[in-house]
């Protein structure tokens, strides 16, 4: 009976951002329409505010929902809007939402699949059923489920919030099911479509930076560890080193830590890892905080020399050539924010990236540009 | 003002509050009489409430121009002056260090960096009018390194937000070639190595212009690129008598400071014009090499476009199946069996099948491509064996050993030092 603290937390939340709603009576009927109506229309304020952005956003009103909850909490719409035929196109696609706010539990994990499917084809199949066990009470209840069941004064069933789930007639099936897949595909490929060329940019360095949260006595750390060395005149961090993955780390005293070299965001988070709990077997209260990557750096080649005069001509206001300074060109994209240092061999560095996508995407961008200057 | 009392004299009330050699006072506006007088001077106990206020924080910085930016506006102005550049290039360029200055973090720099912004600002004048001054003579002149005048303009233009257009090739060749001091007999130039200046002007021109066409320019310093092309002019109006001389040597009479890229600038556009020498019939059969072809630079210089049209081939589609190919282009070899030969000719009388028209950087063998990182399938929440760990640490007889071989260096280290 008592939920985990997740949903509670969150339920208390959402009755936050949302106007408080009664215990819904046991019999249909009890709601006035004009009750109903004042709800369907609460609701779909907020709805349309949010419309404005991106319709699909719209019952996504808690970002720390659980699976279980989003799902039902996106039922919602579809079943609100069926007395609103107008407005039920705003809530069709759901394939497009930005899902990358989901903590990684839930889209990651693929068991919820099946069981959501089974509860949809449980539904399908009696639908005048009202499964409450699974949803005991309203105070427990998504508020925004029992908000929705309260606008439909059709049936009976769709008073009890358990049947919710079970009003969902078939052109909502293909939405439940884009559902049930969107939270667990990525939305940003991590593979790049490279619809114009073949080629991938390859990541060649990840900088990131991790907070140990203790205060580190750097003597000690050079003194007991093999791989480190330390030079206070020279620079005030011991510079460690670990053989796989391939890796140098900058560890001040303060317990905020630099770590380079990783080929990849995976590989730097783990030898992150591994320089922290070398400092943990040195004796140090180390943790592993807020650890973030700060810069990606990759590089690839276009095959074909470039003309670079003729780029910083058209692209003045992005390009910086100087070839008495530098033999390449500095091209400082602006969406998204990257640096590529493009050279007349056709060899491109892009750097500056947060994100993986970036550098794709920036790539992306160039390649086009590039292949205008492809003829001498 | 109503409220703030009458004119002892006219009895109007229309007193107004102003202030006379910046003492404040009460005068009617009627009869002119003053009603009363602010302090001039301010009392010591008066004194002792006011702050310190620093400089920055003041308006002064706002209200007159600061000395050290009248010395750097001094600076500009000397050096215009010193280049000979017109008089419109001084006041552009002195516009600009004011406009730098505004930024605070150009007020709080280092004088240094303020001596640097000094060359910027003239540097940027002289681009925005084609005027071909190089980033090398102002750091010679204000005995600047490069790189710190690298990263002041860099980071100058996008302060400033100015679009400065690339250094114009064509005024640099006539302004560098000018200096080379060829044009009259003097003790240290023999006669025969005095050289008009129109005819090596203009034969330097199209040989820069070749170069540009044939990938030697782009990404590549300019001036050593115009020495080059200098050299061999002047060697190819009279090869009989100047083919002796070396590049070096040209440079050492002519005054000119040689650059070290220029020897490879000279080798590669001696390539180039090999493999143009090989299209032309009357040419081909003199199998010429490096130092005969200087001969006949006149003649393919007359033709070059159509001769680089036939000796080259367009690179850029070639290169992304050139991995099948044998890396067979090179520098003035002729490999007539492999690739296509538009003219159809029996091997051995036709010409040398086009070669790449690549920059020098693509046309070396490439280097052995260390092979992808197998993808790894690493997931950043890997278990860390404790045995791992321990590798990287020292055991406490290690620690001991360590500590006993720093104590040694330091005694070591310290007993040259008499007390």
């Amino acid at each position: 009976m008592a939920s985990a603290p997740g949903p509670e937390r969150d339920l208390r939340l959402l009755a936050g951002c949302l106007p408080l709603y009664p215990p819904p009576p046991p019999t249909v009927g009890l709601l006035s329409m004009e009750q109903q109506e004042t709800y369907l229309e609460l609701y779909l304020d907020q709805c349309a505010a949010q419309d404005d952005l991106t319709p699909p956003r719209s019952p996504l009103f808690n970002p720390v929902v659980p699976y279980g909850m989003y799902i039902l909490n996106a039922s919602n719409p579809d079943t609100a809007f069926n007395s609103n035929p107008e407005v039920k196109e705003t809530s069709g696609d759901f394939s497009s939402v930005d899902l990358s706010f989901l903590p990684d539990e839930v889209t990651q994990e693929n068991k919820d699949q099946p069981v959501i499917s089974s509860r949809h084809e449980t539904e399908e199949n009696s639908e005048s059923q009202s499964p409450q066990s699974r949803l005991p009470s309203p105070s427990e209840q998504d508020i925004g489920l029992g908000l929705n069941s309260s606008s439909l004064s059709n049936s009976h069933s769709q008073l009890h919030p358990g049947d919710t789930d079970s009003v969902q007639p078939s052109p909502e099936k293909p939405n439940s099911d884009s559902l049930s897949l969107a939270p667990i595909t990525p939305m940003t490929p991590m593979t790049p479509v490279s619809e114009c060329c073949g080629i991938v940019p390859q990541l060649q360095n990840i900088v990131s930076t991790v907070n140990l949260a203790c205060k580190l006595d750097l003597k000690k750390i050079a003194l007991h560890a093999k791989n480190a060395e330390y030079n206070p005149k020279r620079f005030a961090a011991v510079i460690m080193r670990i053989r796989e993955p391939r890796t140098t780390a900058l560890i001040f005293s303060s317990g905020k830590m630099v770590c380079t070299g990783a080929k990849s965001e995976e590989q730097s988070r783990l030898a992150a890892r591994k320089y922290a709990r070398v400092v943990q077997k040195l004796g140090f209260p180390a943790r592993f905080l807020d650890f973030k990557i700060q810069n990606m750096v990759g590089s690839c080649d276009v095959r074909f020399p470039i003309r670079l005069e003729g780029l910083v001509l058209t692209h003045q206001q992005f390009s910086s050539y100087e070839p008495e300074l530098f033999p390449g060109l500095i091209y400082r994209m602006v969406k998204p924010r990257i640096v590529l240092l493009i050279f007349v061999s056709g060899k491109v560095v892009l750097t500056g990236a947060k994100e993986r996508s970036e550098i794709y995407e920036a790539f992306e961008n160039i390649y086009p540009i590039l292949k205008g200057f492809k003829k001498a | 003002m109503p409220g703030r009392g009458r004119c002892p004299d006219c009895g109007s009330t229309e007193l107004v509050e102003d202030s006379h050699y910046s003492q404040s006072q009460l005068v009617c506006s009627d009869c002119g009489c003053v009603v009363t007088e602010g302090v001039l001077t301010t009392t010591f106990s008066d004194e002792g409430n006011l702050r310190e206020v620093t400089y920055s924080r003041s308006t002064g910085e706002n209200e007159q121009i600061s000395r050290s930016q009248q010395r750097g506006l001094r600076r500009v102005r000397d050096l215009c002056r010193v280049l000979q550049l017109p008089p419109t290039f001084e006041d552009t360029a002195v516009a600009y260090y004011q406009q730098a200055y505004r930024h605070s973090g150009i007020r709080a720099a280092r004088l240094q960096k303020k001596e640097v912004l000094v060359g910027c600002c003239v540097l940027i004048t002289c681009r925005q009018h084609n005027w071909p001054l190089t980033m090398g003579a102002i750091c010679t002149l204000l005995y600047a390194d490069l790189d710190v005048f690298s990263s002041i303009y860099m980071q100058i233009v996008k302060l400033l937000g100015l679009d400065v257009p690339s250094l114009c090739l064509a005024e640099l060749v006539k302004t560098y070639c000018s200096s080379f001091k060829l044009f009259q007999a003097s003790p240290s130039v023999p006669a025969k190595y005095v050289e008009d200046k129109e005819k090596m002007l203009s034969r330097t021109l199209q040989l820069v212009e070749l170069a540009n066409e044939t990938w030697l320019v782009t990404g590549r310093h300019p001036l050593p690129v115009i020495t080059a092309a200098t050299f061999l002019a002047w060697q190819s109006l009279q090869p009989a008598d100047r083919l002796s001389c070396s590049l070096a040597r040209f440079c050492k009479l002519a005054n000119v400071d040689l650059p070290y890229p220029a020897s490879s600038r000279l080798q590669e556009l001696l390539a180039v014009l090999l493999r143009m020498a090989e299209q032309l019939a009357w040419l081909r059969v003199l199998r010429l090499d490096k130092r005969s072809v200087v001969k006949h630079i006149g003649d393919l210089l007359q033709h070059r476009h159509s001769l680089v049209r036939l000796a080259f081939r367009d690179g850029t589609a070639e290169v992304e199946t050139r991995g099948k190919e044998p890396p067979a282009w090179g520098q003035g070899q002729r490999e007539g069996e492999v690739g296509n030969n538009s003219l159809g000719l029996p091997q051995g009388k036709r010409p040398a099948s086009p070669a790449l028209l690549l920059p020098p950087c693509m046309l070396k063998p490439p280097k052995p491509i260390c092979p992808a990182p197998p993808v790894s399938t690493v997931t950043g929440d890997e278990n860390i064996s404790d045995s791992e760990i321990e590798q990287y640490l020292r055991t406490p007889q290690e620690v001991r050993d360590f500590q006993r071989a720093q104590a040694a260096r330091q005694a070591a280290t310290s007993v040259p030092n008499p007390p």
